[in-house]
């Protein structure tokens, strides 16, 4: 099966402080994929790449199959896109605006259109430059769903909304997905919003993927451990260790990757024991994984 | 396609067509106005005359002005939003940026009829002395293309990101920067009137628009 | 005896006043001689001068092209060059009449244009020596002045008598003039009476130019804006005022009372001198030559006497010419239009081309 987008080696620089260097990534056809990162990653640049807004200097693009930027055209027809900021000319109303885009796309479905105007409840003779800020990302999303796309690719489009107007766009959303199987490529710090929706995580960082796995496997092998006696080389172990806290002189707490039911024993070999084990959820996990990455010596997670 | 692109430029451009269509009708009407009343007086064709070319002189500014503001706001809406909604939609860039210039095209016609139907008009109501007659249609077309030669050069300089728009500037400034200190310095260099000749000059792209601009004429 | 002697005196008074009324003429004639050989000596002492200087700056080159001679000094001006291309057209111009500038050099200054180096004035014409070889000859052109052989052709000219290469743009400018001057002359002349063209032209005896040029409305126009402030300062407030209100006769009083020559004349010395062009080829190579041996009257028979046509067909034939180069209306050439919509597509091609392939 196609992946939905494929990116192998993929260079860009901008300016002289940033730069993405070998970026590998797959989205699976009809997944919900969740990009994860804090401000300044590579989250946008990455998917202005995606989507042949940028040219990267090497590496390839595969977007639906076929190769980006050279068939942008074809591929931008079967693409919905929800940008960070508003785009969209604020001198035409929400009517002219959704006529605009109609023009554009031949697989645009005028009915469906109408009825998310009335479900966002937004007003077609409004001025999309006079609507506020939920107002426009509506429309945005409305836009983008519209065209009835093959993949959707959402950049922040909750950022700085209230939660009804969040509720709202990612009902549409997942709605939208559910009787289509569409692809979803969502980029968030927002990281219990993706938690319940995405079932693929990839994480990026400082220009580079540090982490990409099913969401299962990203929530579930984040453990937080208190143990007493800890051996001081953890190099056998079967999990990797993001972290060790020293609490007292007693016991450490210890945050592990990839920890399994049984694993225990590890610790009973040693001299050690663990008196407790916490799950961690997905935004202490984000945060433990960047520390961790973050480190001098921080160790590869896969 | 076009339609809704000829739509969108129109909203963004609907008060500077309108005025320019106005503008355009009544400088040849007016023109014509300022000569003395009496048809009889013999000074009457040379007087005519001098005041048609001095009113001649706002065409070409018409055309540049009009053909600057036009194209600064073909391109407003794509500027505003950062070029995302235009390199998004799934047509080639070319044919994307073919709209948007056809468009302005046509959102400049308006002042080109403007100019014909004003022209027609006054030569049909002035009274002229022998020897004097009237070109409506040549100077009506001349005006329109140098209307649209303005908007092409200013479409490409909009369309030009700023850094494009920064080195062109940039080529002009140190022309004439270079041209100030070597007059400082006492040193023959002579660089803007070799460059004003070719642009100005037939078949400069500029030289539509020098000469006189004669509604009335022997 | 103190009465005779008044009366004695008287006597011998008109004695001798009575041959002296008679010599007046003969005193008046010998008068203009001497001053024409006046003249003359001057301008040979001049010219006497300025081989001296010449002599004394190292010498001066000779370049002969038919009749013309040019003493220049030596530089890099191609005076021989110009020269040649000269001569055809001044002798084309003046016929065999053409020969009277052998007798005639012309002293020329090549100057150096890097230098300051300062010429003494004289009859020397400084020429810059980097002056190009078309310039050059259509100075050397400008310069054959015959004018003087016949004072009443410079009179009536108003200025130079000379030939040009090109009379075409001359031709479209007396286009202009004839419909835009003031002058019902000129307006009359344009819309084809043959009369209005002498009087505009001044070719025959102008008897009232006030009238022969003027309408009442032109008339009243000059009196107004021209020579209003004149007329009042010198005693004619009232006639002026009576002109203001419309009287034509005041009017016309008024022009007639200005000096001769103070009225300006419809036509300008342009068009006059495409009159003498038009004769000089109508009648051939030996026009000029012809016109000098007419006798004094008339510019306008004098002229078609030399030209060997009536001087109706002459004056037909000259307005005819005039009306043929009528100018260019609109300076926009058909060609033009192409190359303004090829400037388009070029300008929005390079929109096309633009370097925004990327978000900013």
């Amino acid at each position: 099966m196609i992946n939905a987008v494929e990116i192998h080696e993929l260079d860009y620089r901008a300016g002289k402080n940033f730069q993405i260097q070998g970026l590998d990534l797959t989205v699976p056809t009809g997944s919900i994929y969740g990009f994860l990162g804090p401000n300044g990653s590579g989250k946008t640049t990455t998917i202005r790449l995606i989507l042949g807004l940028l040219r990267a200097r090497a590496g390839t693009i595969q977007v639906l199959g076929e190769p980006m930027p050279l068939r942008a055209p074809t591929v931008l027809a079967r693409v919905g896109f929800v940008p960070e900021q508003p785009h969209l000319d604020p001198t035409l109303t929400v009517c002219e605006t959704m006529r605009f885009r109609e023009a554009f796309y031949p697989t645009w479905d005028g009915d469906w259109a109408g009825r998310l105007l009335k479900a966002f409840d937004l007003d077609p003779h409004h001025l999309f430059g006079k609507l506020s800020k939920g107002q426009k990302g509506k429309v945005m999303m409305l836009l983008a769903l519209a065209q009835r796309p093959d993949l959707l690719v959402l950049d922040e489009p909750t950022d700085g909304l209230d939660p009804v107007v969040r509720r709202d766009m990612l009902s549409a959303l997942i709605d939208y997905v559910s009787q289509h199987g569409a692809t979803v490529f969502i980029s968030s710090h927002l990281v219990h919003e993706l938690e319940r929706m995405c079932d693929w995580i990839g994480v990026m960082d400082n220009g580079r993927l540090v982490s990409h796995m099913p969401m299962e496997r990203f929530k579930n092998g984040i453990k937080r451990l208190l143990v007493s006696g800890a051996p001081a080389d953890t190099a056998s172990a079967p999990f990797a260790v993001l972290a060790r806290d020293r609490n007292g002189s007693a016991s450490e707490t210890w945050v592990v990757r990839g920890w399994e039911s049984g694993m225990t024993a590890w610790f009973d070999g040693r001299g050690a024991s663990v008196q407790s084990i916490i799950d961690v959820d997905l935004e202490d996990g984000f945060v433990e994984l960047l520390r961790t990455f973050r480190t001098p010596h921080g160790q590869e997670v896969h | 396609m076009f339609r809704v692109v000829l739509y969108g430029q129109w909203k963004w451009s609907r008060i500077i067509v309108v005025l320019g269509a106005i503008a355009g009708f009544a400088l040849p009407i007016l023109s014509v106005q300022g000569a003395t009343g009496d048809p009889a007086s013999a000074l009457r064709p040379g007087e005519l005359l001098g005041i048609v070319q001095a009113w001649g002189v706002l065409y070409p500014v018409l055309a540049a002005a009009l053909g600057l503001l036009v194209a600064i706001a073909t391109w407003a809406p794509d500027h505003r939003g950062r070029h995302v909604q235009a390199l998004s939609l799934p047509l080639p860039r070319w044919r994307y940026v073919l709209l948007r210039f056809a468009a302005g095209l046509v959102l400049l016609v308006p002042a080109m009829l403007g100019v014909l139907a004003g022209a027609v008009l006054a030569s049909a109501t002035a009274t002229l002395p022998a020897g004097l007659e009237t070109y409506p249609v040549a100077l009506a077309i001349r005006f329109a293309l140098a209307l649209a030669v303005a908007y092409a050069v200013f479409f490409a300089i909009s369309a030009g990101t700023t850094r494009t728009a920064g080195i062109i500037l940039g080529i002009i400034g140190a022309v004439i920067v270079v041209q100030v200190v070597a007059s400082a310095a006492g040193i023959e260099l002579d660089l803007t009137s070799p460059v004003q000749a070719v642009v100005m000059n037939w078949p400069g792209p500029l030289a539509i628009f020098t000469g006189r601009w004669m509604l009335i004429d022997v | 005896m103190s009465e005779r002697v008044p009366a004695a005196c008287c006597a011998v008074v008109l004695t001798l006043c009575a041959p002296l009324a008679g010599q007046i003429p003969k005193l008046r004639a010998r008068a203009d001689s001497l001053l024409v050989e006046w003249r003359q000596a001057k301008q040979f002492a001049d010219l006497q001068d300025s081989l001296r200087l010449g002599r004394e700056r190292g010498g001066r080159d000779t370049i002969r092209a038919g009749s013309l001679t040019y003493l220049v000094n030596p530089s890099p001006l191609p005076l021989a060059q110009a020269a040649a291309i000269a001569w055809p057209q001044v002798e084309r111009f003046y016929g065999p009449a053409a020969q009277a500038f052998a007798q005639r050099p012309f002293l020329i200054q090549a100057v150096d244009p890097d230098t300051n180096e300062d010429v003494p004035p004289g009859q020397a014409i400084k020429i810059l020596w980097n002056t190009d070889v078309a310039p050059l000859a259509r100075a050397l052109v400008a310069m054959a002045d015959l004018g003087p052989l016949d004072p009443g052709l410079r009179d009536w000219l108003g200025g130079v008598v000379v030939p040009r290469f090109d009379s075409g743009p001359a031709h479209a400018a007396v286009y202009v003039q004839l419909v835009t001057a003031p002058s019902q002359a000129a307006q009359r002349c344009y819309r084809g009476d043959p009369t209005a063209c002498r009087d505009a032209l001044s070719l025959g005896a102008m008897t009232d130019p006030a009238s022969q040029w003027y309408g009442p409305a032109e008339r009243r126009a000059l009196v107004l804006t021209q020579y209003g402030d004149f007329l009042r300062r010198t005693n004619h407030g009232l006639a002026v005022r009576s002109c203001e209100q419309g009287s034509n006769e005041s009017c016309l009083e008024l022009l007639r009372s200005l000096a001769p020559g103070a009225l300006p004349q419809p036509l300008d010395y342009q068009a006059r001198l495409t009159f003498l062009e038009t004769a000089v080829r109508v009648g051939g190579a030996e026009t000029f030559q012809r016109f000098l041996a007419t006798p004094a009257g008339p510019m306008g028979s004098r002229l078609a006497a030399a030209a060997r046509v009536s001087e109706d067909s002459l004056v037909g034939r000259w307005r005819s010419d005039v009306l043929a180069a009528r100018p260019t209306p609109v300076p926009l050439p058909v060609w033009g239009a192409w190359v303004a919509l090829g400037w388009i597509v070029v300008f929005g091609t390079c929109g096309l081309r633009s370097s925004r392939w990327r978000v900013s």
